[in-house]
């Protein structure tokens, strides 16, 4: 775009009405009966990555719903690591832990996965895998893939076996194998799945668990994608042309995602030496007039809160992609929890605004990264949009998108020589100029200041600028979005962020009228009008990963009485099938 | 003694005397006499007594946190390479609070200049030591005298091949001018450690003392060679002043930016290239 083109642009401001999102399309989701589970136990650097990949991509080309997630340690080599998928033939988002079919990739598998395997589990492993106390299928798995030349072929091998157990197209299969290994031997790994497919063939007689109905979908519009790839759309999606990072497990997924697309797109993308200055970084281009974003977990967010606090009293947008994981410090550096809103509520010294946003599904993952460049450029304040590791790191299925329905907005204005970047004459938000667009400077401050942006101590001015900030927060008060609220009863369950699709599950198996589900994807500041549907309802019931319930307290203070909370804090997702018996339990007693 | 730069309707926080006054004056006169247009210029700055500098400079600044004016001014610059980008700030603030990114801003050649106000001592928090201290320096903190060794930020730059690394003594004004235009005029990261009395926490390193202990650089001194540089910034009474070492290699914008420069506040994201790129998963 050539200047005089961008003077005679439109630039939005605060007197525009807040952006809305287009109702996404909701199909019905899936209770455990209508779906088949499979988990696969290897170690790290096994490969179970690429036959997580290879059967998504596969399960998805033959028109079902797939959900998959993963539970890894915090190494690259050896160790247990897990992938749980669940195929349904209607949408499918969250896990389980019984599950219908277990593959050991090798021995500590077994041991590892024990507790999650029931008395129908149907267990395949190598026939070299001797365990009495279960039944077990043995395959000559390492024998076949040894032929074709190495052991790394086990997982095309084990991908052929439940391709033919299930009796599903081998063509497909194969499609999947050549796309996806097409960097790592591909013709091996096609021949290793023929092994396993003909192996596979022989144990159509054992009695499988459930069948998967007809197809209900057309896989084409459907698209496959885990959080952190949804979160880059959006970010994308926002206009965002900077990201500057330091790696962090799990918030990575978006660093890497945003570095591949700089190919395609001018984004500065940038590692850089420490959190500290990721953040300041994001500052100076927003200054200058990018839409810059930085990706981290809780540790490295802790070490940018002095940043946050400054784009607070600098009024300088700012967004960061917070992917938690559980602390305290390193804590389980692969796992999920939902540990740190407190942190991200009240990251930064001295009072300022800031917008926290949660999202519960794919959809809102691309939905909300869009909204949290948008807001940042709004209310010139802080956007933390709060991801997990199981929200970032697991595969599933969206409806189709489509992006031009996104408005492109851009809260700028060509100064003129008068400029005052901290004006109070249009109300608290001031129009916001950049450097080298006007006849204007732009004076940018970390001190309290005047209108000008030069520091001050005056009393007076001190208060009109607190007063300024709060009317900001005020703002974005009003124009909060309201809770996701589904169904009508009189107990209202309550969660916030990655928990929204196994609340809505579990509810759909307990088919329960009382029951009726209340979701926050944002998450702070919370408008008390919204908070009025749960002040109606008889009990309320707060489903959070975390130890004491940091949303529930939050919602405390809002008056809101909470009756019960179900928490967890050991570095796994929620469960449906164990929320469900926690959830049953409650309700019992509400009887 | 009012110049076209300065910023009106202020008020001066220095002591009386302080260095830091021959500095503002000799970055306005440079900025003029090079003639650059105050509106494309954004002057970043940390916290302590030198980082109120821009509040006194009539250009586009922003007054950040101690210890980070450079990864703010290395992201403006590269989103925005037409305008001309100086972080400032002093020695506590670069070396000190802000020495992880004093390193790698080298390394990255971001096309700023990075000016440090270096007068050894604390002043804003009222006389501690600073990394540049000279050993024995006594302080209400350092009681028994400054024991650590004093950070030699000439050598460090230097061992980071920075493309331009050169020290001057404010005492030297003209000399200091002279550099400091060289610094704006050289294309990438350019370091100018600047030698500046505290007159009210520092009587060890005066003015007197500056003058005594740095020498002009012969004017037969070859700045392309990093051995014979890397031997000079070593050298200790008296200090050499000067451009110690220049050499050009591709910038941060070079890298993120290849051919387009244009602003970032231009450009828009194809929403249908975006699209098909989502169609595919």
């Amino acid at each position: 775009m050539s200047k005089e083109k961008l003077e005679s642009e439109h630039f939005n401001t605060i007197d525009d009405s807040p952006i809305k999102l287009a109702e996404g399309k909701k199909e019905e989701s899936a209770s455990q009966n209508e779906s088949i589970s499979i988990l696969i136990g290897g170690a790290a650097g096994a490969g179970i990555m690429s036959l997580e990949n290879v059967l998504t991509d596969a399960f998805k080309r033959c028109g079902y719903f797939v959900f998959s997630t993963k539970e890894y340690m915090s190494r690259v080599r050896g160790g247990s690591n897990t992938t749980l998928l669940r195929i349904s033939n209607v949408p499918i988002c969250a896990p389980c832990w019984q599950v219908d079919i277990f593959i050991a990739l090798d021995a500590e598998a077994l041991e590892h996965v024990q507790e999650r395997l029931g008395p129908t589990t149907i267990v395949l492993a190598d026939e070299s895998i001797k365990d009495e106390t279960l039944t077990m299928t043995a395959m000559p798995m390492l024998e076949a893939v040894r032929e074709v030349g190495n052991v790394r072929y086990a997982n095309a091998y084990v991908a052929g076996v439940l391709f033919a157990m299930f009796s599903l197209d081998k063509q497909k299969l194969s499609k999947s194998i050549e796309i996806l290994f097409q960097e790592q031997s591909p013709e091996e790994n096609e021949t290793a799945m023929q092994e396993g497919f003909s192996y596979g063939t022989s144990l159509r007689s054992v009695e499988m668990p459930k069948h998967l109905s007809s197809l209900v979908h057309d896989p084409k519009k459907m698209h496959l994608l885990n959080g952190s790839s949804a979160a880059g759309f959006g970010f994308l999606l926002g206009g965002c042309n900077m990201i500057t990072s330091y790696p962090m497990s799990p918030s990575t997924g978006v660093l890497n995602f945003m570095a591949s697309m700089s190919n395609e797109f001018e984004i500065v993308v940038e590692q850089s030496e420490d959190e500290i200055a990721s953040l300041n970084m994001v500052l100076g281009g927003w200054y200058s007039g990018a839409r810059a974003m930085t990706s981290t977990s809780g540790g490295g967010f802790a070490l940018m809160t002095e940043a946050i606090s400054l784009s607070g009293v600098s009024e300088t947008p700012a967004v960061v992609y917070l992917a938690q994981r559980p602390g305290p410090a390193t804590g389980l550096p692969t796992r999920t929890e939902q540990g740190d809103l407190n942190l991200a509520i009240h990251s930064g010294h001295g009072y300022f605004g800031r917008i926290v946003l949660a999202p519960g599904d794919l959809q809102e993952c691309i939905d909300y990264a869009y909204l949290a460049v948008e807001l940042a450029d709004r209310y010139q304040m802080p956007v933390i949009y709060m991801s997990d590791q199981y929200l970032a790191d697991s595969i599933a299925m969206m409806s189709d998108l489509d992006f031009s329905k996104y408005e492109q907005r851009r809260y700028l204005q060509k100064t003129e020589a008068s400029y005052n970047r901290y004006s109070l004459k249009d109300g608290a938000i001031s129009p916001r100029g950049v450097p080298g667009f006007g006849e204007g400077l732009i004076v940018s401050s970390s001190h309290e200041h005047d209108e000008r942006g030069q520091s001050t101590e005056s009393y007076h001015t001190r208060e009109q600028m607190q007063k300024k900030r709060q009317e900001k927060i005020e703002r974005s008060i009003e124009e909060a979005f309201a809770p996701k609220v589904i169904g009508q009863g009189d107990i209202a369950i309550i969660g916030w962020g990655s928990t929204e699709a196994v609340i809505e599950e579990v509810l759909k198996v307990l088919n329960d009228a009382r029951l009726f589900q209340v979701h926050f994807s944002w998450v702070h500041p919370l408008n008390p009008e919204h908070l009025n549907v749960l002040k109606e309802a008889k009990t309320i019931i707060v489903i959070e990963n975390n130890t004491i319930g940091d949303f529930a307290d939050i919602l405390k203070v809002h008056d809101v009485n909470i009756d019960h909370r179900i928490l967890q804090s050991n570095g796994f997702a929620f469960f449906t099938d164990l929320l469900e018996v926690k959830l049953s339990k409650i309700l019992k007693e509400i009887r | 003694m009012k110049h076209p730069l300065d910023r009106a309707n202020i008020n001066n926080a220095w002591c009386p005397g302080c260095g830091n006054f021959g500095i503002l004056k000799l970055i306005e006169e440079v900025l003029t006499e090079l003639e650059l247009d105050a509106k494309n210029i954004v002057i970043v700055a940390g916290i302590g007594q030198s980082s109120k500098t821009p509040y006194y400079i009539d250009t586009n600044m922003f007054s950040g946190l101690h210890g980070r004016a450079l990864p703010v001014a290395t992201a403006i610059k590269v989103s925005n390479p037409s305008l001309t980008v100086i972080a400032e700030g002093g020695d506590g603030d670069m070396y000190g609070e802000g020495g992880n990114h004093f390193m790698h801003t080298i390394r990255r050649n971001p096309d700023i200049v990075h000016i440090v106000h270096n007068n050894m001592v604390y002043g804003l928090t009222q006389g501690q030591a600073s990394p540049t201290s000279q050993k024995g320096f006594k302080t209400p903190v350092q009681v028994r005298g400054v024991e650590s060794e004093p950070f030699n930020p000439i050598s460090v730059a230097l061992a980071l091949r920075a493309g331009f690394v050169a020290r001057v003594n404010i005492g030297n004004y003209e000399h200091a001018k002279i550099v400091l235009k060289e610094a704006f005029l050289h294309k990438g990261y350019a370091l100018v450690d600047i030698f500046q009395p505290c007159v009210v926490f520092n009587k060890v390193n005066t003015y007197r003392w500056f003058k005594d202990n740095t020498y002009e650089l012969e004017s037969t001194y070859k700045n392309n060679n990093l051995a014979s540089a890397m031997e000079k910034a070593l050298e200790v009474e008296p200090m050499p002043i000067g451009i110690l070492y220049k050499s050009l290699s591709s910038t941060f914008e070079d890298h993120q930016r290849g051919e387009n420069k244009k602003p970032l506040f231009e450009m828009k994201h194809d929403l249908k290239k975006l699209q098909t790129l989502f169609d595919q998963y």
